[in-house]
């Protein structure tokens, strides 16, 4: 049987191309890089710079000393926390909203959800946590009515200011933020294999076993990363909640650089910020390679 | 590698009933398949052949009639339960399996041993040969290389009757006729009742031992490739089936009708037709035959047409011809006896069969 | 993974009707909050008090409009700056693209707040004294988004050979961009202009780091006085953002091509 050869690769003669000159200097292209080398690489490395120099300007790694112990690391310790509990409940919770929408949705509906998914997604911020402070709040309806079924929140310790009260008002936003990234990937399994599987014999069971979920999995582990990122390193709708009493790493952040500082406690604060920088891109390294896999498999 | 030869199935496919909505996209179909053969089915979008195939898979329900294989009711099974090998028409191959359990994997769900797994394995590896590919991932293999595998996938749960959903759609045109012959080959070697639907007339020609061609849901003409293309029951299987002039004519008789100054009997499964009534006569290229005019001359006398168009087809050669009419009418000669035409010659076009298929307008 | 089941929401089966109650958890919150803010003084009755309040303070304008106003430079250029280099991505200089997929993929990965520390370092001064400074970092964080919608609406389009075409028929560059680029990329413009002007109103993070007063950081320092007016105003953006994308997702779908009744080709 003879193999279908690749044909040889033809080389299109950019000069020859009506307009500019082919891609040996990438002039057209000058603006972007300037942009973001000013103003997403300089910065980045100024913090990488900021926190590996001490008071006096010489190079030290003693600002990464009081992350770890005390504070700092009970901080580090939270924020992880935060960013894993949330994860989780999002992405399951939103792995089966997705999986509902994407099968029992009509075509209106499912796009009037997706953006109503879009906005929940990116509310995180100021006005959900007022949101949620109104509607939760020991004074709002929902606790009023709660309370007149019998179920009084507040008397068994539930605050909005906790770490709990937190991670609920997150998981506002991640649960609609795992819809928006994982619906795509439930779409790319295709009915094929569903056919296929039945097919060969396969019950319900064995499709969703051998291969929806390994399938999926990827896209399922790179999505809930994703939301790891997002529950560790967000700052807004904390800020705008906790009164101090949660111990979580953008929030010293943010409290070394507002007040009145000395240079040194700005150098911890740079290399707290490198410590986030080094998780959230431990997170995103891996969700990155899961949106590679996916493609790769679900490549038509 | 020589698989068992299995004594093939037989299908009954009975008054089969389909609609969606105001949409029928089946009507009645009927068809009945004899062990190990290959049938296959013919027919535009939307005339019903993979909804007939779906409806036997299990992936669709009927609204009416039955299936049966060597007797026993087939719709009443859950799809699973069927026993049916199938292909579908692209990227059906499990992405997250290597080929090995890609194939396996029919054999894994019924719980068989696995060293008879690895055996059976092997064997379709060998069949559909591509042995050497037994721990890629899908999204290694070429489109032919998937079909393959597919195909070898299908089998190996040795399927009473094996479907085959327009499987060489989504490939190249050189690789599409290289993997066409392999399904026959593999086919025959089996001995697996075979339901194989395309669109590709061409495809359905070359290796199916009858052909059913399909329109708005009903079976117009089941029978040889042959047979179809000599002896079309509608006008639509002429047309469809094979290359085709249309050329206007009128109705001499009931029986006969004049096309081109030319008196002919029209062949059976034609319309009815009156004395004076237009018809459309419709004339295969191979049946038109070319007269080259004694001497040259630039003027065109009466009975005399000139050839406009010459495409060379390999063994044959398609000339087109203005005889007077809206559109040319085409001849096909052998290169050889081609080679005599030139475009701009001036020549006189005749039929030569005894009976043409005429429809209305 | 279509199966048969789509469409039939009518059917009212159980899942449906577990999801349906899940959706509605999502909407109590808004609800509930929506009560709230409409509560009047002293908890007594509902009218538009908290409403009228945020409206009356001082600098709500001035602040609402400095947001809008970076949100729309922000926006504009975001657009200027992505849209040319996409478009050359696309055209001419393909080898750049994975690199360039990596530093959009940057702000993402880098937690704002860290990248806060050191932005200012970037600023000339004559910016850093400025609210404008601002805009500069709104496009950066925008970028993952704005450059995942460009990127997938002009891949969508057959770029090259359409622009090639319309060189060959003697079009000028500018006449190029302008009838072809832009109108074929339609789609994934807005929608990066929606995103950019969207999370530059709303962003908060770097702007309160930086000791700016938009309109997001004047809301809360405002609720530090009168909480129920800074909610009322939460749940009214909430809700007119819902609505908004909402309807027009509505009213776009309908416009698309109809279902196919007739699943396969039959």
């Amino acid at each position: 049987m003879i193999e279908k050869t690749a044909a040889p690769a033809t080389k299109v003669a950019e000069g020859r191309s009506f307009f500019l000159k082919g891609d040996s200097v990438p002039i057209a292209l000058l603006p972007f890089f300037a942009f973001v080398t000013f103003f997403l690489l300089w910065p980045i490395s100024d913090v990488l710079i900021k926190s590996l120099k001490g008071n006096s300007g010489e190079w030290t790694l003693s600002n990464f000393e009081p992350m770890t112990h005390g504070i700092y690391l009970t901080a580090f310790q939270t924020s992880i926390e935060l960013g894993l509990i949330t994860a989780f409940i999002g992405a399951v919770v939103g792995a089966f909203f997705a999986f509902v929408i994407e099968n029992y949705a009509g075509r209106k509906l499912t796009a009037v959800l997706d953006s109503i998914s879009a906005v929940f997604a990116n509310s995180g911020g100021v006005p959900l946590a007022f949101m949620f402070i109104a509607s939760f709040g020991a004074n709002s309806a929902v606790i009023r009515i709660l309370r007149g079924i019998g179920l009084d929140l507040y008397a068994n310790g539930f605050s909005l200011f906790s770490l709990t009260g937190v991670a609920f008002v997150y998981s506002f936003f991640q649960i609609p933020l795992m819809v928006l990234v994982f619906k795509p990937a439930l779409k790319g399994l295709r009915k094929e294999w569903r056919e296929a599987s039945m097919s060969l014999g396969g019950s319900n069971w064995d499709f969703i076993r051998r291969i929806a979920v390994p399938v999926l999995f990827p896209s399922f582990f790179g999505s809930m990363l994703l939301l790891f990122a997002g529950g560790f390193s967000a700052y807004a709708t904390a800020r705008a909640m906790t009164v101090g009493n949660v111990p979580l790493v953008p929030l010293i952040i943010g409290t070394l650089v507002d007040g009145n500082v000395i240079a040194n406690k700005a150098n911890q604060g740079a290399a707290l910020a490198v410590g986030m920088i080094l998780v959230a891109v431990i997170a995103m390294t891996g969700y990155v390679w899961a949106q590679r896999t996916t493609s790769k498999w679900q490549a038509r | 590698m020589k698989i068992e030869k299995t004594v093939g199935s037989a299908l009954e496919i009975s008054g089969l009933s389909r609609s969606f909505g105001a949409v029928i996209a089946l009507d009645q179909f009927t068809i009945s398949i004899q062990p190990g053969e290959l049938i296959a089915l013919l027919g535009p979008s939307g005339c019903g052949k993979t909804t007939a195939l779906r409806i036997v898979a299990g992936l669709e329900k009927a609204d009416r009639g039955s299936v049966h294989i060597n007797g026993e009711d087939l719709l009443s099974k859950p799809a699973n339960n069927r026993d049916i090998g199938m292909v579908f028409q692209s990227y059906s191959l499990f992405p997250n399996m290597t080929v090995a359990e890609n194939i396996s994997y029919g054999l894994r769900v019924r719980r068989m041993k696995s060293d008879l797994i690895k055996k059976r394995v092997i064997d379709m590896l060998d069949l559909v040969e591509l042995p050497h590919k037994i721990n890629s991932y899908p999204h290694q293999l070429s489109g032919g290389q998937q079909q393959r595998v597919a195909l070898a996938r299908a089998l190996a749960i040795e399927p009473r009757v094996l479907l085959l959903d327009e499987p060489l759609s989504a490939l190249d045109a050189q690789v599409r006729s290289q993997i066409r012959d392999e399904i026959r080959r593999i086919q025959i070697e089996s001995g697996t009742t075979t339901l194989f639907v395309t669109h590709d007339q061409e495809e359905a020609m070359a290796i199916a031992d009858r052909v059913g061609v399909m329109q708005h849901g009903r079976l117009e003409q089941l029978d040889t490739p042959n047979n179809l293309y000599n002896k079309p029951a509608t006008p639509f299987v002429a047309s469809f089936v094979g290359i085709t002039n249309s050329i206007p004519a009128v109705a001499e008789s009931s029986t006969q009708v004049v096309i081109l100054n030319q008196s002919i009997d029209i062949a059976e499964h034609s319309v009815a037709i009156n004395a004076g009534d237009h018809v459309s006569a419709l004339v295969r290229p191979e049946w038109v035959s070319l007269e080259k005019s004694a001497g040259v001359s630039l003027e065109k006398s009466a009975g005399e047409s000139r050839v406009i168009t010459k495409s060379f087809l390999g063994p044959m050669t398609r000339i087109g011809v203005d005889v007077g009419l809206k559109e040319l009418v085409y001849a096909e000669l052998s290169s050889k006896e081609a080679r005599n035409y030139d475009t701009g010659d001036l020549v006189k076009v005749s039929i030569a069969t005894d009976s043409v298929m005429v429809e209305n307008v | 993974m279509a199966s048969p089941m789509k469409g039939k929401l009518g059917k009212y089966s159980a899942i449906s009707v577990t999801i349906f109650i899940s959706l509605m958890l999502f909407f109590v919150p808004l609800f509930s909050a929506a009560e709230y803010s409409f509560r009047g003084s002293y908890g007594q009755g509902h009218d538009f008090t908290n409403y009228l309040w945020i409206i009356q303070q001082d600098g709500f304008l001035a602040h609402l409009l400095l947001s809008v106003e970076l949100g729309a430079l922000a926006g504009a250029l975001n657009l200027i700056l992505m849209v040319p280099t996409i478009t050359m991505l696309h055209l001419t200089h393909q080898r750049f693209r994975p690199i360039v997929d990596l530093i959009c993929i940057l702000p993402l990965m880098i937690p704002v707040v860290s990248l806060a520390i050191g932005a200012e370092v970037s600023m000339p001064s004559f910016l850093q004294n400025s609210q404008y400074e601002l805009v500069f970092f709104f496009v950066i964080l925008a970028l993952p988004f704005t450059y995942r919608v460009l990127d997938t609406s002009f891949g969508s389009i057959p770029l090259k050979t359409l622009v090639e075409a319309s060189r060959s028929l003697g079009a000028s560059w500018l006449s190029t961009i302008l009838r072809i680029i832009l109108p074929g990329a339609k789609g994934g413009i807005t929608a990066a202009l929606f995103l950019s002007f969207a999370l530059a109103i709303g962003e908060f993070t770097i702007t309160q780091l930086l000791h700016w007063d938009t309109f997001p950081v004047w809301t809360v320092n405002a609720s530090q006085q009168n909480i129920l007016g800074a909610i009322a105003l939460s749940v009214f953006s909430f809700i007119f953002a819902v609505v908004l994308l909402g309807v027009i997702a509505f009213t776009s779908s309908s416009r698309s091509k109809k279902e196919i009744v007739v699943e396969e080709g039959a």
